[in-house]
């Protein structure tokens, strides 16, 4: 299998999960204390695409929550080849401030392989956002995903996903 | 100025044993030519020339671009926070780390305290929202307990009137039928008393009957077993029997009874003629029981498969807050001083209600009364209603011999309505009036079979209209209704005269050989 390395950002506001989501895709792991990220986080894991013949060597920058970025947020986004958004489903807002990142992302980079994250499935009875909502969105992203990390429902697929949207970029432009 | 060099040694040793400054070189491959430093704090420590520092250090992705590059607080290991700095030197690239972890422990603890309070802030006010709804729902369920336990008061007391009520209803004509069965097996009673005795306990039993089968009608809507007998029936055959039924029953209270029917209304339709003729007997029965002057109207009419039932009178008519109670079971109206077990007029409605059908109500105080019945029928056959069909069948000796019209003149609405219901049962074409000019005009200008006129009417008083009118060649029976005494010469326009309170039977038989005989 060809080795491919790729770096991907995760942004979204705060205490949406991104670290959490993070943490439950690289070591599967989760834990229920809320420790805000400072700057950015840089993990990797590995993954094989055997659809795609290639073994993906996924550089993760997990960046600080905020929703809007200025220059210190742009720098950490050099060189990325995709984005993964998270809100958290439980508080709509955090949904605005997802569309309104992805916005700016596209103005400086233009578009690029993305997928959105609702998180927090796990906590169905305070969900804000509705099916139809959701629906509404699936032509501002390549794909979006109900997660959650504290069970790990669906986070391997969309950070999965995502690998496959970037090496299916990487081939077309190649 | 600069600053003095010891100055500036200082501030160098203390920067750079804070940060502990890291530097490699690297090629254009990323593969390392040199490095300074200790390495181990940053975890690269043993890196040798010819290590691929993306491997080492795969941060770097992205980062080597031919521009100076500085990223601040990277988090590269748990507890390794660098300060990146990037500076490309032809196509090669220096790559800085400085240490940062102290600093960001600080900016760490200041922007969890920050977040924290944010999201506190986002629970509260999810909570102040959830809070507003649940005071929401409360007054809503509240609002609906209310209503609910009014409805339970209101059903409990209404319970209570109809025990009272039945009560009173049922020892009525129980004790008519007690007293006056003693009465006709008394050996002392006389033959004709005992008849009167058998007449009033039938008339107590079909009274007991009527009340037992309202009873059981409403009962059985409740249980949900009426079922309808839908089936063709002539619509002309059920308004004639109610014309005949109701318009005696009018005017044994001096009120008049007119039927109309539009031209459109079929002969034959398809419902359930049995519960149709009940909701109108309740309908025209409430009606003349309610009204004490004027008259009863029943008008029906047919438009896009709905026929139309209205019952008006000139009645006493019912307030907005009455119109609501009458459709309840047990409960009157608040001004009603009748009888009855106040079933009628809610099992009409339900039973109008089960045909498919609704009842509208449109009154106020003093204006009368409408309450038509819509009714969604299908038509069966061809052919239309006429009026004419539909009038009371009146009795062989009063009813007109042959087609003829009548002009009617007096200022009593009361008289001239019952007047009118009688000669109108008799078959007679009628012109009426209140006013004596108008009965002139109107008798030159129709050329009535005979004229009845009250003698005291406004304007030209009657003696007044029939002397103009013989003056002016009016040959046909003028007949006088009056209070008065009429002295010969003031009887002279007339062909006969009737004093007031007259037999109806003897003056429709005089009209009746007066316009024979014209």
């Amino acid at each position: 299998m060809t080795l491919v390395t790729s770096k991907i950002c995760i942004v979204g506001d705060f205490a949406v999960g991104k670290t959490s989501v993070v943490e439950r895709f690289v070591n599967n792991h989760f834990s229920d204390r809320y420790l805000t990220t400072v700057g950015v986080k840089v993990d990797t894991k590995e993954i094989e695409l055997p659809r795609h013949s290639v073994s993906q060597k996924l550089v993760i920058w997990d960046v600080a929550g905020s929703d809007r970025f200025g220059p210190v947020e742009f720098a950490y986004l050099r060189g990325s080849a995709g984005h993964i958004f998270v809100a958290d489903g439980t508080r709509s807002l955090s949904l605005d401030a997802a569309l309104a990142l992805r916005d700016q992302i596209i103005e400086r980079y233009g578009s690029q392989p993305s997928v959105l994250l609702l998180n927090k499935r796990d906590l169905a009875n305070a969900w804000e956002i509705n099916d139809a909502r959701i629906d509404s969105l699936l032509d501002r992203f390549d794909a979006v995903f109900r997660t959650s990390a504290k069970t790990g429902d669906d986070v391997e697929e969309a950070l999965t996903r995502l690998s496959e949207l970037i090496i299916e970029r990487e081939l077309e432009s190649s | 100025m600069a600053l003095p060099d010891v100055v500036v040694e200082h501030l160098q040793d203390s920067f750079v044993a804070r940060t502990r400054p890291f530097c490699f070189l690297i090629d254009e491959h990323a593969v390392l030519l040199d490095c300074w430093g200790e390495g181990a704090w940053c975890r690269l420590e043993g890196i040798e020339p010819g290590t691929n520092m993306l491997e080492a250090a795969p941060y770097l992705h992205g980062m080597l671009v031919n521009e100076s590059v500085q990223v601040e607080f990277i988090t590269i290991a748990t507890d390794v926070i660098v300060h990146l700095y990037v500076v490309p030197s032809g196509r090669r690239h220096y790559v800085i780390l400085l240490d940062a972890a102290g600093e960001h422990a600080f900016l760490q603890q200041r922007q969890q305290t920050s977040n924290d309070m944010r999201l506190l802030h986002a629970s509260q006010q999810r909570l102040i929202g959830r809070q507003r709804a649940l005071i929401g729902e409360l007054v809503e369920a509240k609002s609906e307990l209310d209503h609910h336990r009014r409805e339970a008061e209101r059903s409990s007391s209404s319970k209570s009137r109809f025990i009272a009520m039945m009560s009173h209803e049922f020892r009525t004509p129980l004790a008519s039928i007690i007293n006056y069965a003693d009465l006709a097996l008394d050996e002392e009673t006389g033959p004709g008393d005992v008849r009167k005795s058998l007449e009033a306990i039938g008339r107590s039993a079909r009274h007991l009957t009527s009340l037992v089968e309202a009873l059981l009608d409403d009962a059985r809507l409740d249980a949900g077993q009426l079922e309808l007998a839908e089936k063709a029936f002539n619509l002309t055959d059920l308004l004639t029997d109610l014309a005949a039924m109701m318009a005696p029953l009018a005017a044994e209270k001096g009120l008049s009874f007119a039927t109309r029917v539009d031209a459109d209304v079929p002969v034959h339709i398809v419902a359930d003629e049995v519960r149709l003729r009940q909701i109108l007997i309740n309908l025209l029965g409430n009606a003349i029981k309610f009204t004490e002057d004027g008259g009863i109207e029943l008008i029906i009419t047919y438009h896009d498969s709905r026929l139309v039932a209205t019952v008006a009178d000139t009645g006493p008519g019912i307030s907005a807050e009455d119109q609501e109670k009458v459709f309840r079971a047990f409960e009157r109206g608040s001004a009603s001083a009748a009888t009855g077990a106040g079933l009628g007029l809610t099992i009409t409605l339900r039973l109008a209600q089960l045909m498919g059908g609704e009842i509208t109500l449109d009154s106020s105080p003093g204006q009368g009364c409408t309450v038509s019945l819509h009714l969604p029928v299908i038509t069966s056959g061809a052919g239309h209603i006429g009026s004419d069909e539909i009038l009371p069948a009146p009795d062989a000796d009063v009813r007109a011999t042959r087609p003829a019209s009548i002009l009617v003149c007096d200022d009593d609405e009361d008289m001239l309505a019952l007047v009118e219901h009688y000669l109108h049962r008799a078959g007679y074409g009628l012109i009426t009036t209140a006013d004596g000019k108008e009965a002139i005009d109107k008798a030159i200008a129709y050329d009535p079979d005979l004229v009845l006129l009250d003698v005291n009417i406004p304007g030209v008083s009657g003696i007044e209209v029939a002397c103009r009118l013989r003056s002016r060649g009016f040959a046909k029976p003028i007949v006088a209704l009056t209070a008065s005494k009429l002295s010969a010469s003031e009887q002279a326009g007339f062909t006969t005269c009737f004093r007031k309170p007259a037999a109806m039977p003897a003056l429709l038989a005089e009209i009746k050989r007066l316009t024979h005989a014209a």
